[in-house]
């Protein structure tokens, strides 16, 4: 006599039946079945849409695109030519704030380089020559590169740079390019990138070394 | 075959494939176009000329001018009395035509780009619609207002109504020629620059050939393809038979060409050359067309084979069982049609159509049927399973890039004007038009005539021909947005569909046919004077639904569009804080 084969439990718990959620199937009545009246249903959507766009493109009554998109149902931005508009603390492309006299005001303290999280900025501190008021006190960037396709626009560079050196104000986004060696953004670029308003001075004025308003030591009370 | 018959053939060929051509690049364009408009995109916009605008005047001014010329020019012409009343009825429309269309764009042009001058603020202060109206009105009243004038005063009037006509296209073109404002204007033509862009890059590209392909086969599939949807309008009448008189030798040479014959009977009684508008009138009519679009496979089959690829292959193999699978039910579907038309020429089934009714109205079933079989015969959407790019990328020519790829687009759109053509031709009255027979309009219900007007034999030809072209476009048009609407089956669907649903129903279809025209056929004389006036009936249907849907669509398309907005999150309202954004230029 043959025994019964000892079910899987693997794939069906012993002596229980499946117990599945049952899941409403849609209907299927006799005119979606029927297909015609459906298509003629649907062509009369598309013809809608068709004509109401036609006419607001012949008017040239197109409505904002943007206010659009935030209403319910689906619109698209035609992006080239239509943008939305940036909010206003939008994390664009970084550029390196200048000094009244167009040096750089970054101090290649590295702090930006430690702080950043996908490793993408590369600094080469250098001296100031002999003779400057700033030798001995601080130095600058002989070489500051961003890779932007390493960039996640996390902010934290801008967050540890002390002397507002680095911003992400540009209001600009990344920039679709040929090669990779395009989004390797050097010294001279990051400098002339300007903020939204054209300048590319620091946009938060604070207290330079060496300003009467300076807090701290003078480069005269320093004793190196 | 005549010298004169030689060239008129070689004529004919011209006008087909130049059509054919035309109508497949303005198809490639007119797709982006539909979709894009039904999606809400800009479209293909990008191409774009800029033109200095004194160039742009004269674009402007020089069609206006020329129109304008001609008419001056035939008001200058002798004309006989009969011949001057179909001149002086048509130039009174397009005088009225020219009239509130000008009217409507100057209205236009004064609304969005500020008026210039007091009348222009006049003109934007009126609703284009009630311009519209009033000329639909206008078209009516100087119809029966040409109808009044005597046989006797028609030259006068006619020479008059010519020279009017002039003077407005002159007026109107000039006008808008100063409208065109100064300095470089940008030429896009709604995106038709961007088709013509897309062909040129298509020739320049890289002509890529598998390492391992067929060469040669490979090459010659795109002809294979391109071949027979190119062929297939050869036996498609576009138009009716013309009829020129002899000059006296009784042999049909050049000088007969002039002597087209002033007016032709209903009947079409011809004692001189008669000159079929199709390319080449065969016996077995349909059955060329079947013949030619069967070999269209071998194409799809070929290029799927020979390029080394197994999406390729799958591609053709899809195509080939699907081809091979509706042409059963598509040669079927008509079968009904042979039995009622009691032909397979084309221009005897578009005959019967002008003498009874149109083919869908008796059998809308067939129409169906046979839409859906050529659909699935052309691979266009839903029925695209050859082509599946999400499935198997771009199916049979996945491998073809450059003017080879190009040959195949140009094929499938070719394919779809064609059987926009077919499909006019049998459904849809081909080149004819409702009351509109062969010597004039004659609205007549069975027996009874309410309206008669006569009209020369080349008015009707030429309005035939060009019924029959916009037809063709218009159900083009339809066939297109089967496209945005459908998605595609699945490859089992269509299988089941073309062999358990579409074939059983062309035979009932087919036998139903049959039972009814037997029954028809020994019915008495009373029945079927009943079926003509029910046929003449269909003939009013169209003529009035026709034109109240030209009407609808232009006022429709008039009227001004109202929206209300509720600005309800934050970053809307910041944008709307901030303008918005701008609608591109290429927008108004």
């Amino acid at each position: 006599m043959a025994r019964a084969t000892p079910s899987n439990t693997w794939t069906k718990p012993a002596g229980r039946p499946i117990a599945g959620k049952p899941i409403p199937r849609p209907t299927r009545s006799a005119d979606v079945q029927a297909y015609i009246p459906e298509m003629v249903k649907g062509l009369g959507i598309t013809m809608k849409h068709f004509f109401k766009n036609t006419k607001e493109m012949v008017l040239g009554q197109k409505p904002d695109p943007v206010l659009n998109a935030l209403e319910p149902g689906v619109t698209t931005i035609s992006y080239p030519e239509e943008k939305r508009p940036y909010p206003e603390r939008f994390r664009g492309i970084h550029r390196l704030t200048l000094r009244e006299d167009n040096s750089p005001r970054c101090v290649a303290c590295l702090c930006c380089s430690t702080a950043c999280p996908a490793q993408c900025i590369a600094i080469e501190p250098a001296e100031y020559p002999d003779g400057d008021r700033r030798k001995g006190y601080e130095r600058y960037p002989s070489s500051f590169v961003i890779d932007e396709l390493r960039c996640v626009f996390c902010g934290f560079c801008v967050e540890a740079c002390p002397v507002d050196a680095i911003r992400m104000d540009t209001g600009l986004h990344a920039v679709p390019y040929d090669s990779r060696e395009q989004f390797i953004y050097r010294r001279d670029l990051l400098m002339s990138l300007s903020d939204r308003s054209g300048s590319r001075l620091t946009a938060n004025t604070r207290h330079e070394p060496g300003d009467p308003t300076h807090p701290g030591l003078s480069r005269d009370h320093a004793d190196h | 075959m005549t010298s004169v018959e030689l060239a008129l053939a070689i004529v004919k060929i011209l006008i087909v494939v130049l059509f054919l051509l035309n109508m497949a690049a303005i198809a490639t364009w007119a797709d982006r176009r539909q979709g894009a408009m039904v999606q809400d995109r800009v479209g293909p916009n990008r191409a774009v000329v800029y033109l200095p605008s004194l160039v742009v005047r004269g674009i402007v001014f020089f069609p206006p001018a020329l129109l304008a010329a001609l008419s001056v020019f035939t008001a200058t012409r002798p004309a006989s009395a009969p011949a001057a009343a179909e001149t002086m009825v048509a130039a009174a429309q397009f005088a009225v035509a020219v009239a509130w269309l000008g009217l409507i764009v100057f209205c236009a042009s004064a609304r969005s780009g500020g008026p210039i001058n007091p009348a222009e603020e006049a003109l934007a202060r009126v609703e284009p619609r009630s311009i519209f109206y009033g000329g639909v009105m206008a078209h009516v009243a100087v119809f029966f207002l040409t109808q009044a004038i005597p046989l006797s005063a028609a030259p006068v009037v006619a020479r008059i109504a010519c020279v009017l006509l002039g003077a407005l296209l002159l007026v109107t073109g000039a006008y808008a020629a100063l409208r065109v404002p100064e300095g470089k204007i940008p030429l896009r033509l709604l995106g038709t620059l961007h088709a013509a862009a897309d062909a040129i890059k298509m020739i320049w590209k890289e002509d890529f050939i598998p390492k391992n392909a067929d060469r040669l086969l490979h090459s010659l599939a795109p002809l294979l393809a391109m071949f027979p949807a190119l062929v297939t309008f050869a036996v498609i009448p576009f138009g009716d038979k013309l009829c020129f008189e002899d000059n006296g030798d009784g042999v049909f040479g050049f000088g007969d060409l002039p002597l087209l014959k002033r007016t032709v009977d209903q009947a079409f009684t011809c004692s001189g050359h008669v000159v079929n508008l199709q390319v080449a009138d065969l016996n077995v009519g349909i059955l060329y067309i079947f013949a030619m679009a069967g070999t269209g496979i071998i194409g799809a089959a070929l290029a799927g084979w020979a390029s080394d690829n197994k999406f390729s292959l799958l591609g053709g193999l899809r195509a080939a069982s699907q081809m091979v699978s509706y042409e059963v039910a598509m040669g079927l579907s008509v079968v009904g049609l042979f039995i009622i038309y009691g032909s397979v020429r084309l221009g005897d089934m578009v005959q019967w159509q002008a003498e009874h009714a149109w083919g869908i109205f008796v059998q809308p079933l067939a129409f169906i049927l046979f839409l859906a079989a050529l659909a699935a015969e052309t691979k266009r959407i839903p029925f695209d399973q050859p082509e599946g790019e999400s499935e198997i990328v771009a199916g049979y020519f996945v491998e073809y890039s450059g003017m080879k790829f190009g040959m195949f687009m140009t094929g499938e759109y070719v394919e779809l004007i064609t059987s926009s053509a077919l499909l006019v031709t049998l459904f849809f009255g081909g080149y004819h038009l409702p009351f509109l027979d062969r010597d004039g309009i004659n609205v007549a219900f069975g027996d009874a005539t309410l309206f008669q007007y006569k009209m020369t034999h080349f008015a009707v030809s030429l309005t035939y021909v060009l019924a029959f072209f916009g037809k063709t476009i218009l159900m083009a048009w339809v066939q297109v947005f089967f496209r945005w609407t459908l998605p595609r089956f699945r490859y089992d669907q269509v299988m089941r569909l073309g062999w358990t649903k579409l074939l059983p129903l062309t035979i009932v279809n087919m036998m139903v046919t049959g039972i009814v025209v037997l029954a028809v056929d020994s019915a008495p004389a009373g029945l079927v004077g009943g079926l003509q006036v029910a046929a003449d009936v269909t003939h009013a249907i169209v003529a009035v639904g026709g034109f109240a849907a030209v009407v609808a669509l232009i006022a429709g398309l008039l009227e001004p569009v109202e929206r209300q907005r509720t600005v309800n999150s934050t970053s809307s309202r910041f944008a709307a804080a901030a303008g918005g954004t701008k609608a591109s230029p290429q927008q108004a």
